[in-house]
């Protein structure tokens, strides 16, 4: 046995892990196990089904007794193989007879009900102890990780009869529908008495299919328990370590002769400082497992960087001054200018034009703010500047001129009765223009009417009505007619009138009366 | 030809983008079906209590069982493992853990995939698709682990710190790699485990190299293993 030829990783592992290590020693070399496992019991299940036909219970136990002959074969393979010499199918098929050989009575009889069973096994068979020694060395090694045997023959045996009902399942989904409808659970079960004898046989054939899969990983987990537990016990991964580094050490001349020296001098400096690349540092590859090294990694990230979103290059064109000698002393001119137009905005701020210039802006935009608001509410105003007690501003002025007359009282004469009566024989046209005259005047600035120059005659009429005042409006009614019939029509008024509308006229205004 | 292959080994190395190596530690059939039990066990201690406790409430009971029912037994997983970092009871018990297989923290799509999967695995009877799988799958994988993306593994727990002899420390004599380091530790912190033949036979492999009599090689690893220590 060599440690160093060992075709698994040996470190010490615990219980639950060795069992999964066993699972992948199955798994590398399942062709070989499954296949030299077949090749021996599938006769021998099929021998023992023909012995016993008529009873297969008795088949299937004989059958389940001989588990642990069958259990050798798989161990024998894996302790090959474990350090590279994997044997081929005939050399193992061969070799089983041999293997037989010891100890098969105790295996078969009180060993075979062990829940350890695979646990033990390695010790009975490759270390080929019997007896005491046999004892004490189970004692020893089952110290610990007997517990993880006990629970992996739990599960596999929990784990057969959870195959086996799997296959039984997947056949009775197969069977086409017509064969199923005939079935009755009862005359299964009581199938023993008929013709279904070989149903019976049928599920142990079944069962040893199930055997063929699942027996080497569990002699495989078995044998990495042990292997496992001689780990701990032995430091195999130790040993393995040490090898190597007296391989490294004494397999050159040279190291020997530094050895040597420097065992008396002080200790070396790491090796690794005077290699020309730090196999660790920053600039060492890594990343070598995966798709994407960091060299890869690094020059796409370079041709990157030299392309146009980080490094960009533009042709700028613009207008300068012609002075300008070149591209620096423009550059210096610029920053130069720029400094200067600085420096006259601070004098300005210093020399106080620009906070004078900003006191008057600030005045006139709060001025202009205020006309703005009262324009705002200039109807607001108007209507409430009353009650705050504002002068009230004559709503309107007096026109001077209605219908083309004048009727500003200036323009009227003192004795207005008596001007139409001297005027009334000649000039009646004259007489009652002069009086319908005074009489829109007296209106306008004696009574307030608020004419506008716009009013016609039949208007002027209805506002006299308006004021309430009989005598008035008769009068103001007899003269409109006489007026209109004479301004308009060309039609003389009676001459009785004359005296009719003096005598009115009198009685309506007696203030013009001289003294 | 094996000879050339790599080693055999349980551990499974997930390189980040960083580069650094998490050694994770897949869990095979065995402790997962033991983890599996006690959760069975648990689910089904649950359910027959409510059974009796909503029993009591009659109709309006048989609804609110109903309901429990359904999610105990699609959610207990999913919350747990969501929740509790991985952990279903049955699996905190065995030292395991749910996780991505890039090492991540499992998530609720992944862990849902795998749980309503669950069905799958149990096909055709008695999770006999789930244990094929388990047992042929290099990182032991069910049917629902490969397709949510997952991983059961060992949780680390935490490391003692190991007992050296007391020696005066002795600095390497030659440059010695990281793992030849841990290799003369592991001897040091080791002795009790061995015994005394084992030692002197283990020292006297690397008597020659470090040029001292067989008999006192023991004694100078150790010394070599404390320095390597470093004062403590």
């Amino acid at each position: 046995m060599r440690l160093t030829d060992a075709s698994v990783a040996i470190r010490p592992r615990n219980a639950w892990e060795a069992i999964d290590l066993g699972v992948l020693l199955a798994r590398r070399h399942r062709g070989l196990l499954m296949t030299s496992w077949a090749a021996i019991s599938l006769p021998i299940f099929a021998l023992l089904s023909l012995l016993l036909w008529e009873r297969p219970s008795w088949a299937l136990l004989l059958f389940w007794l001989l588990k642990p002959a069958f259990e050798r074969l798989p161990l024998y393979i894996l302790s090959r193989a474990l350090f590279g010499e994997v044997p081929s199918l005939g050399g193992s098929l061969r070799a089983w007879p041999r293997l037989l050989r010891p100890q098969l009575l105790a295996s078969l009889t009180w060993r075979c009900f062990s829940p350890t069973r695979s646990f033990e096994l390695p010790v009975q068979q490759l270390e080929g102890l019997t007896g005491e020694a046999h004892r004490q060395r189970l004692a020893v090694l089952g110290r610990r990780n007997s517990g993880s045997a006990t629970w992996l023959t739990v599960i596999g045996m929990h784990l057969e009869l959870a195959l086996w009902l799997g296959l039984v399942g997947l056949l009775y989904l197969l069977l086409p529908q017509g064969v199923s409808l005939e079935w009755d659970w009862e005359q299964l079960i009581f199938a023993e008495q008929h013709d279904g004898l070989w149903l019976e046989h049928l599920s142990n054939l079944l069962y040893a299919l199930v055997l063929v899969f699942w027996e080497p990983i569990y002699v495989a987990c078995g044998f990495s328990l042990y292997l496992n537990r001689r780990t701990q016990l032995e430091a195999w991964d130790i040993e393995l370590a040490f090898r190597r580094l007296r391989q490294r050490l004494t397999g050159a001349a040279y190291a020997l002769l530094l050895g040597a020296a420097l065992l008396l001098a002080q200790p070396a400096p790491p090796a690794w400082a005077e290699a020309p690349v730090d196999p660790q540092g920053p600039l060492a590859e890594r990343l070598l497992q995966q798709p994407l090294t960091s060299k890869a990694a690094h020059d796409a990230i370079q041709q990157l960087l030299d392309q146009p979103p980080f490094e960009n290059r533009k042709t700028v064109t613009r207008w300068r001054f012609g002075a300008d000698a070149g591209d620096e002393a423009a550059a210096d001119q610029g920053d130069a200018a720029l400094v200067r137009w600085l420096e006259w905005l601070l004098e300005l701020f210093n020399g106080g034009y620009l906070v004078q210039a900003l006191e008057i802006l600030l005045w006139a935009t709060l001025v202009s703010l205020l006309v703005l608001l009262i324009w705002r509410y200039r109807d607001w105003l108007q209507t409430f500047a009353g009650r705050l007690g504002l002068p009230q501003r004559r709503p309107t002025t007096a026109p001077s001129v209605l219908f083309g007359l004048e009727v500003s009282p200036e323009s009227l004469p003192e004795d207005v009765a008596g001007s139409v009566e001297r005027l009334w024989d000649e000039h009646p046209r004259e007489a009652l223009g002069l009086l319908y005259r005074a009489l829109l005047s007296r209106l306008l600035h004696d009574l307030r009417l608020p004419l506008k120059a716009s009013h016609t005659e039949g208007e002027v009429l209805a506002l006299v009505a308006g004021l309430a005042q009989d005598e008035l409006h008769r009068f103001s009614r007899t003269l409109t007619t006489c007026w209109q019939d004479l301004a308009y029509g060309h039609r003389r008024p009676p001459a009785e009138m004359k005296t009719e509308l003096c005598a009115a006229w009198r009685r309506l205004f007696p203030a013009e009366l001289p003294a | 030809m094996l000879a050339t292959a790599r080693p055999l080994d349980t551990r499974f190395r997930v390189e980040t983008p960083e580069g650094i190596d998490l050694l994770l530690r897949p869990a095979g059939l065995v402790p997962r079906a033991l983890a599996f039990a006690i959760d069975l066990a648990i689910r089904g201690l649950a359910l027959l209590a409510l059974f009796f406790l909503l029993g009591a409430l009659g109709q309006f009971g048989l609804g609110l069982g109903a309901i429990l029912l359904f999610l105990i037994n699609w959610w207990y997983m999913v919350l747990f493992e969501v929740l509790n970092q991985g952990r279903t009871p049955g699996k905190q018990w065995l030292g395991l853990r749910v996780i991505h297989d890039d090492g991540t923290p499992v998530g609720w799509a992944a862990s849902l995939t795998r749980n309503l999967l669950r069905f799958v695995d149990l096909l055709p009877f008695a999770y006999a698709l789930g244990i094929l799988s388990c047992l042929s799958h290099p990182a032991f994988k069910r049917l629902g682990d490969i397709a949510a993306g997952t991983l059961v593994v060992y949780r680390d727990s935490a490391t003692e710190r190991p007992a050296l002899p007391e020696t005066e420390p002795l600095p390497p004599p030659f440059p010695l790699s990281q793992g030849e380091q841990r290799a003369l530790l592991g001897f040091a912190e080791r002795r009790e485990q061995l015994s005394a033949p084992r030692r002197a036979e283990l020292a006297a492999i690397l008597a020659e190299p470090l040029a001292v009599a067989p008999e006192q090689a023991e004694e100078r690893i150790n010394r070599i293993a404390r320095g390597l220590l470093g004062p403590t």
